[in-house]
């Protein structure tokens, strides 16, 4: 029997492949409508406001109860920093990228950590710190793949992932892009582990079968993603790797990566994802739809059907719907719980 | 092929090289001397189409395609039996799991490539064709995600519907009133997030207010939705992939009222 943990003491224990009092509940992103309201946040105001960044985050851990809260609220700040262009979205719909560059020599980055959500990522960072000390302060980032593919556009970043495995030449470029996602993945994670991040939770949702070979993930990807990885290692921070869609053909890869855990999605079969992962931790992969409609039983069977095919952690296959309402939030939280107290 | 006169092979090797090098007088040149061999060149070429746009290859597929021209094969048919034909087998494939996304966008590459070329000879056969049917797609408002849309949309061309192509982030009025302008007989919507899939019953709901349901029908798709969540929300449709969303539409059109009666 373990001991009493905080919710950032279990999440770090999992992470570590060491024993757990329950198992950890956690999120890859907490732009939840209800939590903006309840907490007076205002669209978008709430995407450059660190302090209501955190107030929204933080009702995830206090009100759900879910082990870390995560800042920023989507997959644009590090294209926002490069002068791509950015939609902001809706209170229900997370910004996007929206344009892209022609060659990787015309991306800059000399300013990255002056731009406003770079800045507010940062500082929301410091203040969850503060505010939420039991937590675990989780910083969601965009991997080197699928920032890649933010820089020259997700269709030519599908076409390219083929034709490099074809051709010297075009493998050459594909190599000049992800060189310069990893620049810029190393000046943001560098920043965010000194501004005090417990965890960098990387979404590489670009390395998925579902937009480039799988051959192309085992030649490019993983090499990249471990090579961000290392460094993230070497600032003495964790890293969680997700990748979206059916990566069944790939978990072996991403369990080469050197990720604390691998976090999949509900079009993968857990067991099968853990068998092939040994020993490195799987997390996941309830149907987020079910945080916006899922009965009670429904949620608590998918949590079961996870956690019975050995996820480490409880997650949602992707990030946490807008939708999402705080009573369905707080069902999967108990659903674990009582699976954990059954089970450990 | 291999069953073919060595000599005819060996034509069809160098027209490989004159296609890849995009020499365009050599192509001329040994399109004459196929010709003139008394080979059936309009089944080679169909079945070089065909194979060359299911593997993506784009000038391969351009030469190949200026070969039907020389030869002075019907458009329509080097369209729908050649180029057409490769982009259903790959998508064949990858209903399968047999190929991937990529392959999906390199042989629409190839295709297009290839009707880029035919366009001139088709537009002028235009007129004694039947009038193609309408179809109004877009990736639905709050997702920038549309490469699953295009190979959609291919698909659906290739199957000689016209698609109305609104892109991505389309607010669900701009739907309504795309159908309305082009008497649309589908709609076809996607997303790749479940952050976004509410927007799809709101163009439903959209439809019914107008009084336009009954007029078309309506198509979802996209990583997030299944055919349950097709039903909940009033659509026709949720086919597993593009290929399938085409043959659905295809067999579904068969027996649909015409285009006057519909919107008369």
């Amino acid at each position: 029997m373990v001991a009493e943990m905080t919710s950032k003491e279990r999440v770090l224990a999992m992470l570590n492949r060491k024993q757990v009092d329950r198992v950890p509940v956690v999120t890859g992103s907490t732009m939840v409508k209800e939590y903006i309201e309840k907490s007076g946040g205002i669209w978008p105001d709430y995407h450059s406001n660190p302090e209501m960044m955190v107030n929204t985050a933080g009702l995830m851990h206090t009100d759900a109860g879910l082990d870390n809260v995560v800042v920023p609220f989507g997959m644009f700040i590090e294209s926002h920093a490069v002068n791509l262009e950015v939609k902001m979205g809706r209170i229900d719909i997370q910004p996007s990228v929206r344009s892209f560059f022609s060659k990787p020599e015309d991306v800059k980055y000399d300013n990255f950590l002056e731009d406003k959500y770079v800045k507010t990522t940062l500082a929301a960072i410091k203040l969850a710190k503060e505010k939420f000390s039991d937590a675990a302060v989780t910083a969601f980032l965009v991997a080197p793949v699928t920032l890649a593919g933010d820089l020259m556009g997700a269709e030519n970043l599908s076409v390219l992932s083929i034709k490099c495995l074809q051709k010297e030449k075009q493998m050459q470029k594909m190599k000049n892009w992800i060189s310069v996602a990893l620049e810029i993945n190393r000046i943001y994670a560098r920043a965010c582990v000194e501004a005090g991040a417990d965890i960098l939770y990387y979404s590489d949702a670009s390395a998925s079968p579902n937009l480039v070979m799988p051959e192309f993930y085992y030649e490019v990807a993983v090499p990249a993603e471990k090579e961000i990885g290392d460094f993230v290692h070497s600032l003495g921070c964790p890293w969680e790797l997700h990748i979206c869609g059916n990566t069944t053909p790939i978990v072996e890869g991403m369990a080469a990566t050197g990720a604390n855990c691998l976090s999949i999605e509900q079009a993968v079969k857990m067991s099968e994802a853990t068998k092939i992962a040994g020993d490195v931790p799987v997390i996941g992969n309830i149907t987020p739809l079910l945080m916006v409609e899922g009965s009670k039983e429904q949620i608590t069977e998918a949590v079961r059907n996870a956690l019975d095919g050995g996820a480490k952690a409880s997650m949602l296959g992707c990030g946490t719907p807008p939708l999402s309402t705080s009573d369905r939030l707080k069902t999967w939280v108990q659903a674990v719980a009582d699976w954990s107290a059954e089970n450990l | 092929m291999d069953d073919l006169p060595e000599k005819v092979q060996k034509l069809i090797k160098e027209l490989d090289e004159a296609a890849e090098d995009e020499d365009l007088d050599k192509i001329e040149e040994l399109t004459q001397i196929l010709l003139k061999t008394g080979a059936d060149v309009e089944a080679i070429t169909l079945e070089k189409l065909s194979l060359l746009v299911m593997e993506g290859e784009e000038e391969m597929t351009q030469g190949w395609t200026r070969v039907a021209i020389q030869a002075g094969l019907n458009p329509f048919k080097t369209l729908i039996e050649g180029l057409a034909k490769g982009m259903s087998l790959i998508g064949a494939k990858y209903e399968k799991g047999e190929a991937f996304v990529p392959q999906l966008l390199i042989a629409s590459s190839a295709m297009y490539g290839g009707m880029d070329l035919l366009n001139p000879y088709l537009k002028q056969e235009e007129n004694t064709a039947s009038k193609p049917l309408t179809v109004v797609i877009g990736t639905v408002e709050g997702d920038v995600h549309d490469i699953g849309k295009n190979i959609v949309k291919t698909l659906l061309s290739a199957n000689g519907f016209n698609c109305v192509d609104l892109g991505n982030d389309v607010p669900a009025s701009r739907f309504i009133e795309a159908a309305k302008e082009n008497r649309a007989t589908a709609i076809s919507m996607s997303t790749l997030m479940t952050t976004t899939m509410a927007e799809m019953p709101k163009v439903i709901k959209m439809l019914e207010k107008e009084g336009m349901r009954d007029k078309l029908l309506v198509m979802v798709g996209g990583a997030p939705i299944t055919t349950k969540y097709a039903s909940q929300i009033g659509a026709d449709a949720s086919p597993n992939d593009a290929s399938s969303a085409a043959s659905w539409l295809k067999s579904s059109v068969s027996n649909y009222p015409s285009e006057s009666a519909r919107w008369d």
